[in-house]
């Protein structure tokens, strides 16, 4: 599903940036891109942190951050061209679009150098050589020992990656599914949704590792050596970055790096993460999780207010062929807005808007959220002005207020009175929808939480934390919204 | 012969295809009290809003003290408002405000009058309607008929040179019109200018000083109050009488 909505949206994208696209492939020759990356001093690297060991959040000093080999390849390649490494976190399903919209240099997260990928990004020399092994129950241990031993089953996979895709076309008789993240699958599998996940055999081997309940076997998967490699991706046509990296890369593999140093390092990490999983040892997740998800629901209500009131007024304007044309204007918007998910407004927001201006994550989230939010308070606010009794206009306006005055004064009084409700259900809900930038990496709270279990191997207590934490929130703030409710019925 | 304060020439307005009124000349000269009578959707109201151009006319003029509404910009209709107070059927007092507020609101915003200067004339307004002891209560405690006479002081706050009434009593229970009505009297004993579209024959023939009979889109008959119910010229408005006093 996701996976389409990306692939739809990446089509607009690459449609908006068509001239874009074809001015640098013109222009391949004369290739500028390491040029720029050492001239802003940072190499950014999106990868999508949930799979160990290639790369996962740890708690190092005390600070979660994001380690796995992958880290170490993307620091050697950094250090070689002179830069220093940046590190953004997002959904693997985002990734390449991030790659071809700028917001990010590279991309290195046991991506495999597909055909298909192949003819939207380029890719470096393989620096690990990997293979696909299936994680199962210990318990089953007996009963399955390939990819053929799951006729009737259900396997899963990670959406959009090439075990996906391969665990479709080289089964029979068995259900795939796909999920975003491997904690998600390891969850489904120790739930029996599932009964065996297709990864990457080092990601495996640190899932086995690390609970004692978990076992894998070997795929036997027919594959070539390029589906099972990963390899460092740039943007299509940057040439000299790629020509650069590669010298990392060749390095890496002839001194045999990964499995000298970076796995073993990486393995370090994943020991020390398991020794405390008690959600109260995360407590500052959680805490920056709610800082961002109370951040982004307050800034987007208010700013969504706002953009609600003109939006409301616009949908109002009686006259001229201007009142007229901004009315048709503000009520196409709005029902643009609601007839198009929340979750495509956001990497629209993110990804389109990136080809113009390189907003953060959050100030995207925030954007898109408010845009969304405002359309919705329109809504509420015209039908709270319409509520009032037309008189109250017309005695307003035959004591010579003029229709400002008569809206400041006499009718939004009585509307707001009416608004509030829905205004303080527009919040409420907003503190739950928020949840929607996780896919752009916003940390706020559901994206905290899936730092934790991947953290912590815990697929359960983290989401149980969080949803006492959500009920927390919007328990209060319903108490707190009664509370004015009630008083403002008083008058 | 005294300037005309409202002249109404070839007056007409029409709700898409529905001619509600349809060419209207008459004239209301300072100190008149006019009654408007006549049956129900017969443009009564329509023709009150168009004085103080709550409705825009199709066509015509609204002349007020010489100077035509209908060809004013929006600024100056809202100045030229302020001097014709309407008072409505369902009274639309603002029922976030109380009493006091509703009164002084607008002298407050529009005129610029300062706080302490609006409630002292909001105090006398209140008197004048005989509900000073209410001044800080909320419309929705309010009886009809102090209702009404709160939206009167509302409108008089403006010190308007016309007060135009629609059906002021319809909306109230039979034992308090009186204190409506007997209101509207003093002010017209004041000498101000009333138009009053009302069913109450009684204060059309003690007060009124013409009393415009209006049917069908036009005004049929516009007669002194004794000689239209004495001796009404039309046999619509005979048909429209035998029918009311029965
Ligand atoms: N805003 C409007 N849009 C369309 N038609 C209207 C509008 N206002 C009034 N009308 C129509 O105009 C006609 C006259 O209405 P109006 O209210 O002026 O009559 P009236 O004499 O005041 O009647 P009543 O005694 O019932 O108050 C009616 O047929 C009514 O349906
Ligand atoms: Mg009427």
């Amino acid at each position: 599903m996701k996976n389409k909505l990306i692939m739809a949206i990446a089509l607009v994208m690459a449609l908006v940036a068509g001239w874009t696209t074809t001015t640098t492939t013109a222009q391949a020759a004369t290739d500028d891109s390491l040029a720029k990356v050492q001239k802003k001093g940072t190499l950014v690297m999106g990868t999508s942190p949930d799979y160990p060991p290639y790369e996962f959040q740890a708690t190092v000093h005390g600070k979660s951050q994001v380690v796995g080999m992958d880290v170490a390849v993307g620091k050697k390649i950094a250090k070689d061209m002179g830069v220093k490494l940046v590190v953004k976190s997002m959904s693997f399903d985002s990734l390449l679009v991030a790659l071809q919209t700028g917001k990010v240099d590279m991309v290195i997260s046991g991506m495999n150098p597909t055909p298909a990928r192949r003819k939207n990004v380029d890719f470096t020399h393989t620096y690990y050589q990997g293979g696909y092994s299936i994680v199962i129950n210990k318990n089953d241990k007996g009963i399955y020992k390939d990819k053929n031993s799951f006729v009737g089953k259900t396997i899963g996979a990670q959406t959009g990656s090439t075990m996906y895709n391969e665990s479709k076309k080289q089964t029979t008789g068995t259900t795939v599914k796909g999920m975003t993240s491997v904690s998600d699958l390891i969850l489904g599998l120790q739930s029996h949704k599932l009964q065996g996940v297709a990864m990457e055999k080092p990601s495996a081997q640190a899932y086995v590792a690390n609970n004692k309940e978990l076992a894998m076997i070997p795929s036997k998967f027919d594959l070539s050596a390029s589906d099972t490699s990963a390899s460092v991706a740039f943007a299509k046509g940057s040439t000299a970055l790629v020509t650069a990296a590669n010298k990392s890369v060749d390095q890496i593999r002839k001194q045999n790096l990964v499995n000298k140093d970076y796995l073993p390092a990486a393995g370090k990490y994943l020991k020390t993460n398991t020794v405390n999983t008690s959600m109260l040892h995360y407590w500052k997740a959680f805490l920056k999780g709610i800082e961002y998800t109370l951040i982004i629901t307050v800034c987007s209500v208010f700013f969504g207010f706002i953009l609600g009131v003109l939006l409301s007024l616009a949908r109002m304007a009686k006259g001229g062929v201007f009142a007229t044309a901004l009315r048709w204007l503000a009520t196409a918007y709005v029902e643009f807005i609601r007839g198009t998910p929340m979750m495509v407004q956001v990497m629209f927001v993110y990804f389109g808007l990136g080809l113009i201006v390189n907003l953060p994550a959050l100030t995207s989230g925030i954007i898109a959220i408010s845009l969304n939010s405002g359309a919705y308070i329109a809504e509420y606010i015209r039908g709270g002005i319409n509520s009032v009794d037309k008189g109250q206009t017309e005695a307003a306006r035959s004591l010579g207020m003029t229709s400002g005055y008569t809206l400041r004064y006499v009718v939004l009084p009585q509307a707001i009175k009416n608004i509030w409700p829905s205004l303080g259900n527009e919040f409420i809900t907003l503190i739950k929808d928020s949840s929607i930038v996780s896919i752009i990496g916003v940390s706020e709270l559901i994206f905290q939480s899936n730092i934790v279990r991947s953290d912590t191997y815990r697929g359960v207590a983290p989401i149980a934390v969080i949803m006492v934490l959500y009920f927390i929130m919007t328990f209060t703030a319903s108490r707190i919204l009664n509370h004015f409710e009630r008083k403002m019925q008083h008058d | 012969m005294t300037k005309p304060i409202i002249e109404v020439k070839d007056l007409a307005k029409n709700f898409g295809d529905n001619q509600v009124l349809k060419n209207i000349s008459e004239q209301v000269n300072p100190g008149q009290v006019i009654v408007v009578i006549g049956p129900s959707g017969g443009g009564k109201s329509t023709f009150l809003r168009c004085l103080n151009l709550l409705e825009t006319p199709t066509s015509g003029e609204v002349d007020f003290d010489g100077q035509d509404l209908t060809t004013l910009d929006t600024k100056k209709v809202n100045t030229l408002r302020e001097q014709m107070g309407m008072v409505f059927q369902n009274f639309n007092l603002f029922p976030n405000m109380t009493v006091l507020e509703n009164i002084k609101l607008a002298p407050m915003k529009v005129k610029g009058v300062s706080d302490a200067d609006a409630t002292k004339r909001a105090h006398e307004l209140l008197q004048q309607v005989n509900l000073d002891d209410h001044a800080d209560a909320f419309p929705t405690s309010l009886s009809g008929g102090q209702a009404q006479r709160v939206a009167i002081a509302r409108a008089l706050a403006m010190d308007p040179k016309v007060m135009l009434f629609d059906e002021p009593t319809s909306a109230l229970d039979p034992e308090m019109v009186g204190e409506v009505l007997n209101v509207m009297q003093d002010l017209a004993q004041q000498g101000m200018t009333m138009v009053v579209v009302t069913h109450e024959m009684g204060f059309a023939k003690s007060v009124a000083d013409r009393v415009w009979f209006m049917a069908d889109g036009y005004i049929q008959e516009n007669n002194t109050p004794e000689e239209f119910f004495s001796n009404p010229q039309t046999e619509r408005a005979q048909d429209f009488l035998s029918k009311i006093l029965m």
